[in-house]
């Protein structure tokens, strides 16, 4: 798996796929028993590549005897970032994840959300050339969601990359140009948004009477779920391949009162694929 | 210098999580207390020595107060420098703050070792502070000063360190509550060696010397308390304590120099343990 730099990545799974420990390994907080990464082409532990990197766990805290300016000023000296940028970076870091106000306050009374949008600041103060994020948005409400997506767009338009971990399919289908999706700590999809979904769509046909054969030929182009005698949904049927499908069941006598193309969501593409059996994921890996 | 910012955290942790100011005022009441003690003691002294005793008779007993109040603050130093221990490395684990802290440019090693380098500077000024705070008041009321009190609090602040590195150690792999507990009991159980090895050199038993000595070289907490008694004895009572027969509070002589070495070389093998067991863990 790579990722390409520039972009916004998602990283999808079911629970316990796998997607924090990635990142875990990705970081160098836990150590693989195979396999390697490389990290803006280094290895994870190198210390100067790490200066080049956020992160945003998924479960975490603060130092919460800290105001979110300490936490940020330790980051920051942590990250190397020069003394005289520091002051400007927090600034400008705290209005961004919208803290500018309670900047000054101790940690331990942010409540849950708030303390998310520091952990995105801290993420972020030493402008990453890529930035992972874990579950970004998980104690966040609708308002607070949009906004991250705000500041995904805007990390992006500076020409970092970020690598988006999540379960909010909806949030991933929002921002993200490339998604990888995982099971069992194997990848069994993914690719460029726009193709993993607009490749994958969905016919709806509708006959005009019940066919005996239709079924069969139809199960030749994707999966085949029929709906009652007389209507039958073709999933993971590729565009180019609809005409071919109506041709062969027109060839077999059936006639066909209606064809209808559906694009499905992301969340049901990722549950096709989690439902694939593993050699059918492999093709995909 | 990743080092140097993890130990200011650590002392500045200190500071806002009211440690400091919770030691200072704690501090405060005893040396009060104990000044108190002293000052009556003199008055005592005053009021019912006798001429051919002089004052000699007082600075004995002074000598003993001073040697009993080094016992109580060694205790409560070496449990604290556990008690502070336990927690440094696990707790950061166990809240995920070191998952914040651990991905920055920074080695593991430089986590605990600042960690160290921290507890292991506030332990010693705290030492420092308040034996020179205590030793000046009871010079102030009494007159009496022991022979070499830097020695003592320097020996008094070393066995926190030990109980320190293991502390940390400890702390890379196992829970606050469990190590804090090995680490109390094994400093009882090396000062009980140490009581044991006076009897036990009182009637010639070479196994259990054999055996209190294998404990000291274990947790060389034992060793060093005995160099901090020594530096608290003057001459006079260095002599009577070769006289008794059984005698578990006073001693007669220093740990020496290969101890003091073997103990430093402890400290520095505890720490690449720790260091070594920090690396290979899973955060």
């Amino acid at each position: 798996m790579s990722v390409p730099r520039g972009e916004i990545f998602g990283f999808l799974g079911p629970n316990g796929a796998g997607k924090t420990t990635a990142i875990k390994l990705f970081l160098g907080l836990a150590h693989p028993t195979s396999g390697q990464a490389s990290i803006l082409g280094a290895p994870p532990s190198d210390l100067d590549m790490r200066r080049r990197v956020g992160y945003l766990p998924e479960l975490f805290r603060f130092q919460d005897w800290l105001t979110a300016r300490e936490v940020l000023e330790l980051h920051c000296t942590l990250a190397s970032v020069a003394r005289a940028r520091r002051r400007t970076a927090i600034d400008d870091v705290l209005e961004l994840v919208g803290l500018r106000e309670r900047g000054d306050d101790r940690v331990a009374s942010y409540s849950k959300g708030m303390q998310q949008r520091l952990g995105l600041g801290v993420a972020l103060v030493a402008e990453p050339e890529i930035v992972f994020l874990d579950e970004p948005t998980s104690a966040l409400d609708p308002l607070g969601r949009r906004e991250v997506r705000d500041v995904l767009r805007a990390v992006k338009s500076r020409g970092a990359t970020v690598f988006l971990n999540s379960h909010l399919l909806s949030e991933v289908e929002q921002v993200c140009d490339r998604v990888a999706i995982i099971d069992r700590g194997r990848v069994v999809g993914g690719g460029d948004l726009a193709d993993l979904l607009g490749r994958s769509t969905r016919v709806r046909i509708r006959l005009a009477e019940a066919s005996p054969d239709a079924a069969a030929i139809a199960a030749r182009f994707g999966r085949v779920e029929q709906i009652g005698a007389l209507t039958l949904l073709v999933d993971g049927i590729a565009d180019a391949k609809t005409p071919d499908l109506v041709r062969a069941l027109a060839a077999a006598g059936a006639r066909i009162l209606a064809v209808a193309g559906e694009t499905p969501t992301l969340e049901e593409r990722f549950l096709n694929l989690l439902a694939e059996p593993d050699d059918a994921a492999a093709d995909n890996r | 210098m990743p080092l140097l910012i993890i130990a200011r955290l650590t002392l500045f942790e200190l500071v806002r999580r009211r440690v400091v100011g919770a030691v200072a005022a704690l501090t405060a009441i005893c040396v009060g207390l104990t000044g108190w003690a002293f000052y009556k003691l003199h008055e005592f002294s005053l009021a019912h020595s006798s001429a051919a005793a002089g004052g000699g008779e007082e600075a004995m007993a002074n000598a003993m107060q001073v040697i009993l109040l080094a016992h109580m603050f060694g205790m409560v130093l070496a449990v604290g420098g556990a008690f502070l221990a336990a927690p440094s490395i696990a707790s950061d684990i166990e809240s995920g703050i070191a998952l914040a802290i651990l991905p920055r440019p920074l080695r593991r090693r430089d986590v605990v070792l600042g960690r160290f380098l921290g507890l292991a500077v506030a332990i010693g000024a705290y030492v420092f502070i308040t034996g020179a705070l205590e030793f000046s008041v009871i010079h102030a009321i009494t007159g009496y000063a022991p022979p070499h009190p830097a020695a003592a609090l320097a020996y008094i602040s070393s066995g926190a360190v030990v109980l320190l590195a293991l502390g940390i150690a400890g702390s890379t792999r196992f829970s606050p509550i469990a190590v804090g507990i090995v680490c109390v009991a094994l400093y009882g159980v090396a000062w009980i060696a140490q009581v044991a090895d006076a009897v036990a050199t009182a009637y010639h038993n070479g196994a259990i010397r054999t055996a209190c000595t294998i404990v000291s070289l274990i947790v060389p907490t034992g060793g060093l308390w005995r160099g901090a008694i020594f530096s608290l004895e003057p001459t006079l009572m260095v002599a009577a304590s070769a006289q008794l027969t059984v005698n578990p509070i006073t001693v007669t002589s220093p740990p020496t120099h290969a101890y003091l070495i073997w103990t430093a070389l402890w400290v520095a093998g505890m720490l690449v343990a720790a260091i070594a067991s920090f690396e290979r863990r899973d955060v």
